[in-house]
């Protein structure tokens, strides 16, 4: 009996592996792009792509769950906590249009058409059925079971990352932000003597 | 032409390298936290393909366990980070680590 078993073969698949490669690259491209570029929204949009991209590479070499963990879970809170910095940091408070106005309508009206979209996706291809079932049967055991310490650990680290962060954000503001001031050197009476 | 543990790692490689560059060269807190955020990423992506491909494919869930555990901790530590972040920006009305950089 061997001790260790033989190894799984690459991925020859023709049409697999050009996704392979094509997600590959754009995903190294994102991330550089999301790092060079100079503007705050487009930086993070790439940073959402990227995102996408590794949730892309996770569905052709990772088990379904993973995949959908990444899409659902990572990239949207990661998107979400990005746009509530800037939120924060370019006061979008609230908008200056009124709620009926034409440009709310549209936008609702897109919304509930991608929203209609992505329902009828779900309806056809059975995603939470897949999710749920597509599991290994030992993923959980292992999760539970090998990894209670770790499972433990990120309760408590996520937990203090919400609390920290919850605490930091509600600190009263310090006043107004520094500013520096440009240096002005003093002036002295001409002969010395004293100002009224 | 295939695809196996070789390419994965490479490219994880070269977004890990991508993190490493925006952490050292970059004085912007955000672009730093994004680069953290590559380098979770890089690390999670090699479990997976040392899962998928390499010896640990006889354990195939633990790749994909410690890949969503990285995850979760590379969420909390944006979260934490990015409310740095909004600390920084009250304080000098820019993103910058950097006093004079910016």
């Amino acid at each position: 009996m061997p001790l260790i078993g033989a190894l799984p073969q690459p991925i020859t698949s023709a049409p697999v592996v050009l996704f392979i490669y094509l997600v590959l690259i754009l995903m190294v491209g994102s991330a550089l792009a999301s790092v060079l570029l100079r503007n705050t929204l487009y930086a993070i949009g790439a940073f959402s792509a990227s995102m996408v991209l590794v949730a892309l590479l996770y569905l052709t070499i990772a088990p379904f769950l993973l995949f959908a963990f990444q899409l659902l879970v990572f990239t949207t809170v990661s998107a979400g906590l990005l746009l509530g910095l800037l939120r924060e940091t370019t006061r979008l408070k609230s908008s200056s249009l009124g709620p009926l106005s034409r440009e709310w309508i549209i936008g609702a009206a897109v919304s509930a058409a991608v929203l209609a979209l992505l329902e009828v996706i779900i309806g056809v291809t059975y995603w939470p059925v897949r999710i749920c079932c597509s599991v290994p049967p030992d993923f959980w055991a292992t999760v539970t079971g090998a990894y209670v310490v770790g499972l433990a650990v990120l309760a408590v680290l996520v937990a203090s990352a919400a609390l920290g962060a919850g605490l930091m954000l509600s600190m009263p503001r310090g006043g107004q932000p520094r500013r520096v001031e440009p240096h002005v050197p003093e002036r002295r009476p001409r002969g010395g003597g004293r100002q009224p | 032409m295939s695809a196996g543990l070789v390419l994965i790692l490479v490219a994880s490689a070269a977004l890990f390298a991508v993190g490493a560059f925006a952490l050292v060269v970059r004085r912007s807190a955000v672009v730093m936290l994004l680069g953290t955020q590559f380098m979770f990423m890089a690390g999670g992506i090699a479990f997976v393909a040392f899962a998928r491909f390499g010896l640990g494919a006889l354990h195939a869930t633990a790749g994909a366990a410690v890949a969503l555990f990285a995850g979760a901790t590379a969420v909390a530590e944006l979260a934490i980070g990015l409310a740095m972040a909004v600390l920084i920006y009250r304080e000098q009305r820019n993103f910058g680590v950097d006093a004079e950089r910016g």
